[in-house]
């Protein structure tokens, strides 16, 4: 009976901490990156690094992402303030009830990409994948892009050999399969650079290139935050922002690696460095932060026709001004 | 002519510094239906393993065995596979050529109507019949009987007691049992073990023998069972 | 047997459910993070019929990989009973070998194998091998002395007779933990299709997690929850019918 009181004491805890959560001190901020500390969250740790959100008067925490971690779940209950997300889970939690908001895209260009040897000639005109062997992720952002892209070229699905991509390379190392998902920023270095150690040239297929343009990451946070704590919001966005900026200005570009260097356990100075560098391409240079409404409707779209989503959830409305 | 002779046999189990038998030497001189006899704990079954297995086991002493060349042991508690009948068990480990004494034992033994049971639902002396009839139905020269007959009624023990003599005279059995009235009437020599604050202590008494319950002189198996339980 | 299976897993299901809907109730959570019961059932709708064949893939593959295993860990469990020094040394490799996660080995079987049917099957053979090989080798090197001596005394010892007594007298022990791998062997196989795989219910739910749809997770976990219960209920079954046929339902 005593245990039982204890068990529905602890889940009743449990309740209130899902229910309440870090709101208690809204001083002591949090920040779920999407994916592991490297190059491609640079903007992120340097910020911390270089003391941008405590100059704004902020005290952030920046959570490692990773596989399974989901910004919009934790931001829904109470367990992080702030967050990254792909453009494909906002529209998805908004169709399911979710209230977040885009405060800014880090991306310009999609870093998803495809990867191909140079002895394929070059893909200009999307009628190209007719019989080409190509990787997709099943149920990830590839599939729905790689989909879109077909529909566009107006290729069926059996004139291209789908592969299912895993997570290892070894079906295109051993040329398995011609045309590889990966990010442009990371996989892409890497393969990239192994690949022309031993003599193979390779190209990118952007889909941006052939007027696909699915979001990557964006920063977000919550509709409640913004409504109840708009200067801190303004605060953290700023700051992130001014750190995101300053993380890609040339200038910085050693200060930058050395910030990745003490978080990145698995640092290799050469591939950081061209990791860096082709984030760089992938934020912009002009429209630094901003977002790409036009591609956001896009990728509504994209999905609405992908049945990623069954009802518009009118995306516009839901990025910040 | 059959023998067994042991010469100060010790014998402690393997890791232990107990004795389990200390300077143990006995004779048994002919074949028949012999005894051991004795308190419980002071190495009866041991000796009767040492016996029946003598490679298995590391022992101080000399025990030779003359014209015996398989000795058997069986005891109380064993058990037959349960997968089949008894009846069926029995088919499968008794020689064809064994047949005809088979069927004698199963009739003396009462044990017919139970053949189509499995082990596990006789009675306790129903079990140890059964598993008696199948030793029986081996070949051998020396069978050890430890407390084999526990639980079966003393009427129809006697019985066997007395078909076992009857069938099997070139044989030589070791009957264990605390049965001190059975073992005085019936058995041959009797090994006597006594484990008293002294120490181990040896002797060998002659039993009536008796070879049918008609022949039972009870003055002399009174004497018997004195001298048995003297010798403690 | 098969039914009370059945409902003990629907009462643990329902019961988790209601825990999550009554977590969402109280803290006012989008169907993002928890679904509410109707897309749990719009979703059911959609997709209960293919997780359905796609749990029935993954019970292939858990039926053959288990008895694969079965066979795999009698065969070993059987050569490794004995006290020598093959026994000692097979029991020795058992022992090391189960206490490593075989899971972490995966990415390496899919690297060398691929995906597909083979590394799926190797998996989760491998993934209930070792506790099927610690119980069969448990057993096998139990003497049940108080049968054997009699076969033992008289010669009349086999190998496959004194393998056939341990079985024997330790059936629901071996029937329990049977019928128990099946469950390691479609975790095995869940884990497989997760990790890399191009078909079964785990390769279903990792596209689930990509879109990080709940709905379709919970109407799978519903899928294999059900699909488990009633293969591990005919087992069950099956096991109590044996023992009964050989008499040692009482007794013994």
């Amino acid at each position: 009976m005593r245990k039982n009181k204890v068990i529905c004491g602890l889940v009743l805890l449990a309740i209130l901490q899902l229910a309440w959560g870090s709101r208690a001190d809204a001083r002591e901020l949090t920040y779920r990156l999407k994916w592991l500390f490297n190059a491609s969250v640079a903007g992120d740790i340097y910020a911390e690094d270089k003391g941008y959100f405590t100059k704004a008067g902020l005290q952030v925490k920046i959570k490692e992402g990773g596989p399974g971690k989901d910004a919009i779940k934790e931001i829904e209950l109470g367990q992080t303030d702030f967050g990254v997300a792909s453009a494909d889970q906002v529209i998805r939690a908004l169709e399911k009830g979710a209230e977040v908001v885009v405060l800014f895209q880090i991306f310009q260009i999609n870093p998803l990409q495809w990867i191909y040897r140079d002895t394929l000639p070059q893909i200009t005109a999307l009628s190209q994948l007719k019989g080409k062997s190509i990787g997709i992720t099943f149920g990830g952002n590839d599939e729905t892009i790689m989909n879109t892209l077909l529909a566009k070229g107006g290729i069926p699905k059996k004139d291209v050999k789908i592969y299912s991509v895993r997570f290892d390379f070894t079906p295109f190392l051993t040329k398995k399969v011609q045309i590889w998902p990966v990010y442009r920023n990371s996989q892409g270095v890497i393969l990239k650079n192994r690949l022309q150690a031993e003599g193979e040239n390779v190209r990118f297929l952007n889909p941006a290139d052939f007027g696909v343009n699915f979001v990557a990451n964006s920063v977000i946070t919550s509709k409640k935050m913004i409504e109840t704590d708009p200067d801190i919001v303004d605060k953290f966005q700023t700051a992130l922002l001014a750190a995101w900026r300053d993380a890609m200005a040339p200038a910085n570009q050693e200060s930058t690696l050395a910030s990745i260097a003490a978080r990145d356990k698995d640092n290799n100075a050469a591939i950081t460095k061209l990791q860096l560098l082709a984030t760089r391409e992938l934020t912009g240079t002009q429209n630094f932060g901003s977002i790409d409404k036009d591609a956001w409707i896009q990728t509504e779209q994209i999905m609405l026709q992908e049945q990623q989503i069954k009802r518009p959830v009118n995306i516009q409305d839901w990025l910040h001004k | 002519m059959m023998h067994l002779e042991c010469s100060n046999i010790t014998y402690s189990y393997p890791g232990t510094d107990h004795k389990v038998l200390d300077a143990l030497t006995c004779t048994l001189s002919r074949p028949g239906f012999h005894s051991i006899f004795g308190p419980s704990g002071v190495g009866k079954s041991s000796f009767a393993r040492l016996l029946a297995d003598l490679n298995r086991h590391t022992f101080l002493g000399k025990i030779e065995f003359t014209e015996i060349q398989t000795v058997l042991y069986s005891y109380n508690l064993e058990r037959l596979p349960g997968w089949s009948s008894a009846g069926a068990h029995l088919d499968k480990v008794v020689a064809k050529e064994k047949e005809a004494l088979k069927q004698e034992l199963i009739n003396i033994f009462e044990l017919s109507p139970l053949l189509g049971s499995r082990f596990h639902q006789l009675s306790m002396g129903q079990q140890n019949r059964i598993n008696l009839i199948r030793y029986l139905l081996q070949t051998f020269d020396l069978l050890i009987l430890d407390e084999s007959l526990a639980n079966v009624d003393e009427k129809l023990r006697q019985a066997i007691i007395l078909t076992i003599k009857r069938i099997f005279p070139q044989k030589m059995f070791l009957y264990i049992s605390h049965n001190l009235m059975e073992v005085s009437t019936f058995c041959d020599e009797i090994l006597v073990f006594g484990g008293g604050s002294t120490g181990k202590s040896y002797g060998t008494i002659q039993g009536q023998n008796c070879c049918s319950s008609e022949a039972v002189d009870r003055k002399k198996v009174d004497e018997t069972m004195l001298e048995i339980m003297n010798a403690f | 047997m098969l039914f009370r299976r059945i409902y003990q897993f629907l009462l643990v299901y329902f019961a988790g459910i209601s825990g999550l809907l009554l977590v969402k109730l109280l803290v006012g959570l989008s169907d993002y993070v928890i679904p509410g019961i109707p897309l749990i059932f719009a979703t059911a709708g959609e997709t209960a019929k293919g997780y359905f064949f796609d749990v029935l893939n993954t019970l292939q593959v858990t039926v053959l990989g288990q008895v694969i295993s079965i066979i795999l860990a009698f065969t070993v469990g059987i050569a490794g009973r004995k006290s020598s020094w093959i026994g000692s040394f097979i029991k020795m490799i058992a022992y090391n070998i189960q206490a490593y996660p075989i899971v972490a080995l995966a990415p390496i079987i899919f690297i060398l194998l691929g995906d597909g049917f083979i590394p799926r099957l190797l998996i989760a053979s491998m993934i209930c091998y070792f506790p099927l090989l610690l119980s069969v080798l448990g057993v096998m090197s139990s003497p049940v002395k108080d049968i054997e001596h009699f076969y033992i005394i008289t010669g009349k010892m086999r190998w496959q007779l004194e393998v056939k007594i341990r079985a024997f007298e330790n059936l629901s022990k071996l029937a329990t933990v049977i019928s128990g791998s099946a469950t390691l062997a479609m975790a095995g196989a869940i884990v497989a299709e997760f990790i890399a795989a191009d078909a079964g219910i785990g390769y279903s739910i990792r596209i689930a997690l990509y879109q990080s749809d709940l709905a379709k997770i919970l109407v799978a976990l519903f899928m294999i929850g059900i699909v488990i219960s009633i293969y591990q209920g005919l087992l069950e079954s099956a096991s109590e019918r044996i023992q009964k046929a050989w008499a040692i339902s009482s007794g013994n």
